[in-house]
């Protein structure tokens, strides 16, 4: 399993290029594309998982990481890779605030989930449209304004008036949103940070 | 008397040397003349395209000549005048003078009283403004929290109506869009007196901010023009995140900070020479860890100096940043990282240093940090001050009178001067340890907290004229039925 443990170190350095190319080795060796994902892309991220926790490794290190392993998942494109879930992900209407919303963009991606990014100013409806379209499992909305806010409420209710409430999960996050808003407009959950909102994701696909 | 000398120099400090601060100078005319900013304003593009800015969709590009030329005509020094006429509390902006004040729009507020971190309400508002008014080295008020006890959308024009009431120190104001602004700049103006009252006596400073990196929104320049257009002094003042929404080295930070702000400044400029105009802002690092914006970490108080100089240096007056903390609770670390950056703040002496009294990285507002932080003020001030050299503080004649193994305790030459030249703690305590027991064994954070429930048991504000009141009520009236009419 040389190859595969090469794979892994290069996703864990951040190396896109060589990620690209030994996972491209391992499918020209005939190796499954299952084998490749959990052995060698998944079992990087758990490493870079654990190295993030400990203080070892930081936010920009885990981004690149995720770039490298984005990388080695795109040569599999081909083949039938399974995410774990799908996350339509945005900012709110009115609101062009992304740094938040893009940095759990890429821990979801990182953690297994195939993000569907509408960027800034997103209103409800496309939100709704979006999770119909791919099959989405979860909605996450992120806000930094108090104005804003509001049309987390408002995507709930299209959700509602769509009769896909409880089919897809909404999570929200952002400096002025709190657990009881996230009560308030029965969201599915509210996260602090990135890596607990990859936390509240998993639980919810599971759950 | 002495000829062809220097006889008083308070503390001197500098950072960048002139070279430094001419190529951080470039670097943000290069950031604005060949990558520009997104403005997401079209009368902004409209209005920068005509006086030869570049614009490609949304991107707009300014040739340096455009941000000379505006800073050319935007003043160095201008004052900002208490609505009590007490030249005391007016805010002279200019060389050497450095100011201190809170922050706006924190998420959540630490109650006064009982210290519990929660939502924001039209009595915290008050509560806010009563306190800077009686903190003695607290000059502007901002209210440390976003009202939440009346739809969010009113926020900005009751905290503004709210805070006037409560303190006739100068408010630095904020609205989320020019609905708001036009409604805190017609109480402002009754306040004043008057629209020609104003223009005389300007009684407020309005604060917006660009979106850092190099985005502009519209709601933003919508209220720079307003300000411009009604010679409103303003702030224009980015919150560049190092690593995360600006570069992760420190020179590069400081430049597309100043970059960004003078984006308001050439369309300030444009529309009304002579606007006064404060370039600012908060320019710190992103805890790679935590991911926060790191309000107590030694890099904003390096960065905010760096960015002071750089105002000054291109001669605009700097709205900086002091006295704030990532500490959940005020603490020892509360302590010291508002210590720090409010020491740098006047040593560089950035001219109007807010978010004093923001903790846990500007996402809780605390009294209790805000009276700790005045007591810091002063004691920084007193070192800033430095040492005066005269015949008289150099004494001679009394050292040789006293003289060797004499006592200076009971001395004429002691007793006209220690209370002046020494510095009186108020919160701080040096009494002996009996004392300090069997006076409560008090901590810091205690006696902060016993000062502030004093202040807010005691002290009463300056009232407003009947007539401002009556205004007050009316524009607010007005805001209600704005906000009623956008809801259907």
């Amino acid at each position: 399993m040389a190859t595969l443990d090469d794979l892994k170190q290069a996703i864990i350095n951040g190396n896109r290029e060589k990620a690209k190319e030994l996972t491209k080795a391992a499918l020209d060796e005939g190796m499954a594309a299952k084998s490749i994902v959990v052995d060698g892309i998944a079992a990087a991220m758990e490493v870079v998982g654990e190295k993030f926790r400990a203080n070892e490794f930081f936010v920009p290190e885990l981004l690149i990481a995720q770039r490298a392993m984005k990388e080695a998942l795109g040569m599999m494109s081909g083949e039938s890779v399974d995410y774990i879930g799908t996350v339509v992900i945005g900012t709110v209407r009115g609101d062009l605030h992304d740094i938040g919303k893009n940095l759990v963009a890429a821990m979801l991606e990182g953690a297994g989930f195939k993000v569907v990014d509408l960027g800034v100013d997103v209103s409800p409806e496309k939100f709704v449209e979006t999770a119909k379209a791919q099959s989405a499992n979860l909605i996450a909305m992120s806000a930094l304004l108090t104005t804003t806010m509001g049309s987390m409420k408002d995507t709930v209710a299209t959700l509602g008036s769509e009769g896909l409430k409880g089919k897809v999960k909404v999570i929200i996050g952002g400096a002025p949103v709190t657990q009881s808003y996230a009560d308030e407009i029965k969201a599915d959950g509210y996260a602090p940070d990135a890596a607990s909102a990859v936390d509240l994701a998993k639980k919810l696909i599971a759950g | 008397m002495r000829a062809n000398q220097q006889t008083h120099q308070t503390v001197q400090f500098r950072l960048l040397s002139e070279d430094q601060l001419e190529e951080i100078y470039r670097a943000a005319l290069h950031l604005l003349e060949y990558t520009g900013l997104d403005v997401h304003n079209a009368e902004a593009r409209a209005l920068l395209s005509s006086a030869v800015a570049w614009v490609d969709g949304l991107r707009v590009r300014l040739p340096s000549s455009m941000v000379e030329k505006a800073l050319a005509s935007s003043p160095r020094s201008f004052t900002v005048f208490s609505r009590e006429g007490k030249p005391g509390k007016d805010l002279h902006i200019g060389p050497g003078r450095f100011y201190y004040g809170p922050g706006p729009s924190c998420a959540s507020f630490m109650d006064a009283r009982t210290g519990a971190v929660r939502k924001y309400t039209r009595a915290d508002a008050q509560a806010v403004a009563t306190v800077c008014d009686a903190l003695p080295s607290v000059d502007f008020v901002e209210s440390l929290g976003t009202i939440g006890d009346i739809p969010y959308e009113l926020a900005d024009t009751y905290e503004f109506a709210e805070m006037i009431a409560c303190t006739g120190k100068p408010i630095v104001a904020w609205s989320y869009a020019e609905a708001g602004c036009r409604e805190i700049h017609q109480m402002a103006m009754a306040v004043a007196g008057g629209e020609e009252a104003f223009l005389r006596r300007p009684n407020y400073i309005f604060y917006c901010e660009p979106l850092s990196p190099l985005v502009s929104t519209g709601e933003a320049i919508d209220k720079v023009i307003y300000c411009a257009r009604h010679r409103i002094p303003l702030i224009f003042t980015p919150c560049v995140i190092g690593g995360a929404t600006g570069p992760a080295t420190m020179a590069a930070i400081v430049a597309q900070a100043a970059a960004e702000s003078w984006l308001g400044l050439v369309v300030s400029q444009l529309l009304r020479p002579g606007t006064p105009f404060c370039m600012g802002g908060v320019v710190l690092t992103m805890d790679m860890n935590q991911t926060v914006p790191a309000y107590g970490a030694p890099e904003l108080s390096l960065l905010q100096a760096g960015l002071t100089e750089l105002a000054h240096y291109v001669g605009l007056p700097l709205w900086t940043t002091g006295g704030c903390t990532d500490s959940k609770r005020v603490d020892e670390q509360a302590a010291l990282e508002g210590a720090l950056s409010v020491l740098f703040a006047g040593l560089s002496g950035g001219d109007l240093c807010h978010d004093v009294g923001y903790i846990e990285s500007g996402t809780t507002g605390s009294l209790q940090q805000l009276v700790m932080m005045d007591e810091v003020i002063s004691y920084i001030k007193r070192i800033i001050r430095g040492i005066e050299v005269t015949p008289e503080t150099m004494a001679v004649e009394v050292v040789d009178r006293v003289g060797p193994g004499g006592s200076f305790l009971a001395d004429d030459h002691t007793l006209s001067h220690f209370r002046d030249e020494f510095w009186f703690p108020k919160l701080i305590d040096r009494s002996r340890r009996e004392r300090w027991e069997a006076a409560g064994k008090t901590r810091m954070a205690e006696r902060a907290q016993a000062r502030l429930i004093e202040i807010l048991d005691s002290h009463k504000p300056a009232p407003l004229s009947t007539a401002a009141q009556q205004k007050i009520a009316d524009v607010l009236a007005g805001a209600d039925a704005r906000f009623e009419s956008e809801q259907s």
